[in-house]
């Protein structure tokens, strides 16, 4: 049970940065996970916390407590790695068993808590197979019940569901946040998947080019974007931008037009806004386009307006269907609308 | 290859038209990779099945200079009560399993120590230098340094450790610790190099797993690296095994056998007896029986090797 904090954090390897500033407070018994793209740092910063990496500059603190110079063996935190690395040449029994040894708790507990920890992944009856003989979703467990077994300070976690397909990653999902609720121990979890960010996270980090994004809840992250890029990066299909001028409370864009906004901004600037919170209008129009695209999904239907320079996205009625190229009009609830600086991204508000 | 068109269609014209090809016959198509590798395969068992296939017959054989005279089992038979055959084994076991032993020790530890350092992965091709000097060289170096020439001797008489020169040719262990040296000295950075390898193909992940879980590197050595190591291991084991127990260039250059038979190996012994005492028949029955027992082991080793060795 252990308080993280980062501040300052830098990572670089001669020219190449890995993170460029990274500054968390992570809260004890928190669920946070980092988001972000491919090659944005989250790796890295996560390895820092466990002292597999030592930061260029930057205060790692535990509990208050610099860990800089802490060795990784003696952080007390678990890792489950993407790859898992469980050992080939040991059983799952063995695997789990392991930390347990290496820590020196005493024989007559070891087996106890190693079936415990196999009983709360439900691998009971792998125990004795090699990882080799398991399947993906099953070394997954496996993993996951080596890490839990000796009750660590912090929980790493980096993309473990990554390598397993949609159906299991929702269970496993599911059992993962059940078990860092019901052991309450600090946990970092990195993904590039939103939706097991948004699912998970009691905070996400969102990270692009080694440095931090926007942190906040799932529902800061989603209905407040501090910038474009949180808001291009989270929900699928993901805001619309919409570059454009203000001019008198007035946003206009080639096709479009919202008025009664905010008057004391003025220049150009970006609109935001996501799919569901734009409607197929009748009178009250804001974008005067064309249609580009029906997709229905069964519960609703993805239709995209061709508006000028702009591809609006819109989530449509189930029920609507139409022929492409027939204009159309949609409407903004103009509640939801976010504005942008379209030079820096950021919000403004 | 009586057929033009067969020998014309090779991989050059590649969208070959079906025509011909239906033209190259079923049983040439099975054939011709066979055919391919003919030559070489004709050329090894002419190197190795042929010489064993003659050794064998002539181990029935009391062969010297005139006809081969049929003896049955006898020269079998001899062998088991020639105190020198088994003195010859015995030598071999006790030098070759320590040599060993010492070489896979050594170039074990080494690797532990080096496989992470970027200098060693730059640079271990300069580890394989004694491996590419002459044996029959490192020998006569060896020969020179500790008893010819007396280096050795001179040397700790100048740092004032002994009074005299050591007699080494005259001590059976000195002798035998001598050729150990030799071998230790010429084939631990083969090992080190294998070791090396294997070690740094291991999946990194797994080592920082187990630092995570609170081992220190001789614990994720001993519980980790080593036992994926096993099948490496093995091989390495049986490459340089059936290399010293056919030791003979070093027995040859620098011991004789002696003093005493007391270095006296298997190949040195089937060497006195065929071309010294030209007695061809003998000395094919015990390289037989050699040959049989090398089998025997290698097999032990790779069977328990890779069978607990796998995942
Ligand atoms: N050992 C390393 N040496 C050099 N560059 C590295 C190393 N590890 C990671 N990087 C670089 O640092 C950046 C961040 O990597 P990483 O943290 O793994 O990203 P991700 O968010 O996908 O986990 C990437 O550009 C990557 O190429
Ligand atoms: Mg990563």
């Amino acid at each position: 049970m252990a308080r993280i904090e980062l501040s300052g954090i830098q990572k670089k390897w001669g020219a190449i940065w890995g993170v460029r500033d990274v500054n968390i407070d992570i809260a004890d018994e928190e669920l946070i996970v980092f988001l972000g793209p491919s090659g944005c740092g989250k790796t890295t910063t996560m390895r820092m916390i466990a002292g597999l990496e030592d930061p260029s500059e930057g205060e790692i603190r535990m509990d208050g407590e610099v860990m800089n110079d802490v060795d990784a063996r003696d952080r007390d935190v678990a890792m489950v790695f993407q790859g898992y690395a469980l050992y080939p040449n040991m059983t799952i029994y063995e695997n789990i068993r392991f930390p347990l040894r290496m820590r020196d708790v005493p024989k007559v507990d070891q087996d106890r808590l190693v079936r415990e920890a196999a009983a709360m992944v439900e691998l009971g009856d792998l125990l004795d197979r090699k990882p080799g003989a398991l399947s993906g979703g099953q070394r997954q467990r496996a993993a996951l019940a080596r890490a839990v077994v000796r009750k660590p300070q912090v929980f790493l976690m980096d993309e473990p569901l990554s390598n397993l397909d949609a159906k299991l990653r929702q269970a496993m999902r599911i059992q993962i946040k059940h078990l860092q609720r019901q052991l309450k121990i600090t946990t970092v979890y990195v993904t590039h998947d939103q939706i097991e960010a948004m699912t998970l996270a009691d905070r996400i980090v969102i990270m692009e080019g080694g440095l931090i994004q926007q942190i906040g809840t799932p529902d800061e992250i989603y209905s407040d974007p501090a910038n474009t890029f949180v808001a291009g990066f989270i929900g699928a299909p993901p805001m619309n931008l919409i570059e454009g001028r203000m001019e008198d409370g007035i946003f206009t864009a080639p096709s479009i037009r919202v008025e009664g906004l905010i008057r004391n901004l003025s220049g150009p600037v970006t609109l935001g806004i996501r799919p569901e919170d734009c409607h197929v209008a009748g009178a009250e129009a804001h974008v005067e386009g064309t249609v580009f695209g029906v997709e229905p999904t069964g519960d609703m239907t993805y239709l995209t307006i061709n508006a000028g320079d702009a591809l609006i996205e819109v989530k449509a009625d189930r029920d609507y269907r139409s022929d492409l190229d027939v204009p159309e009009t949609v409407a903004f609830d103009p509640a939801r609308i976010a504005f942008f600086d379209t030079t820096s991204g950021q919000r403004i508000r | 290859m009586s057929d033009p068109a067969l020998t014309e269609t090779g991989a050059a014209t590649a969208p070959a038209p079906t025509g011909i090809r239906r033209r190259r016959s079923k049983r040439m198509k099975t054939l011709f990779p066979y055919l391919l590798v003919a030559p070489a395969v004709i050329y090894l068992l002419g190197i190795t099945l042929y010489p064993g296939i003659y050794a064998v017959v002539q181990s029935f054989y009391a062969v010297k200079f005139g006809p081969w005279r049929p003896v049955g089992f006898e020269n079998y038979a001899n062998l088991m009560g020639d105190y020198q055959f088994w003195g010859a084994l015995w030598n071999t076991f006790v030098i070759g399993s320590i040599s060993l032993t010492i070489q896979c020790v050594l170039a074990l530890t080494l690797a532990f120590y080096a496989y992470r350092d970027p200098w060693v992965q730059g640079w271990r091709i300069i580890f394989l230098i004694p491996m590419l000097f002459m044996p029959s060289a490192v020998a006569f170096i060896y020969k020179l340094a500790f008893l010819d020439a007396r280096v050795f001797s001179d040397i700790l008489i100048r740092l004032g450790l002994i009074d005299g020169n050591l007699s080494i040719q005259s001590s059976i262990w000195g002798s035998r610790a001598l050729l150990i040296l030799a071998d230790v000295w010429q084939w631990t950075p083969f090992l080190f190099i294998i070791f090396v390898a294997a070690l740094q193909g291991q999946d990194e992940e797994v080592e920082e797993a187990a630092r995570l879980d609170g081992a220190k590197w001789g614990q994720i050595f001993w519980n980790i690296s080593l036992p994926l190591m096993r099948p490496v291991i093995a091989v390495a084991l049986i490459l340089r095994g059936i290399d010293i127990t056919t030791m003979f260039a070093n027995v040859f250059i620098i011991t004789k056998g002696g003093p005493a038979f007391g270095t006296e190996t298997i190949s040195y012994f089937i060497y006195r007896t065929g071309f010294k005492f030209f007695n061809f028949g003998y000395a094919s029955a015990a390289s037989v029986i050699m040959l049989i027992l090398t089998i025997i082991i290698a097999q032990l080793v790779v069977k328990r090797a890779f069978r607990s060795g796998r995942a």
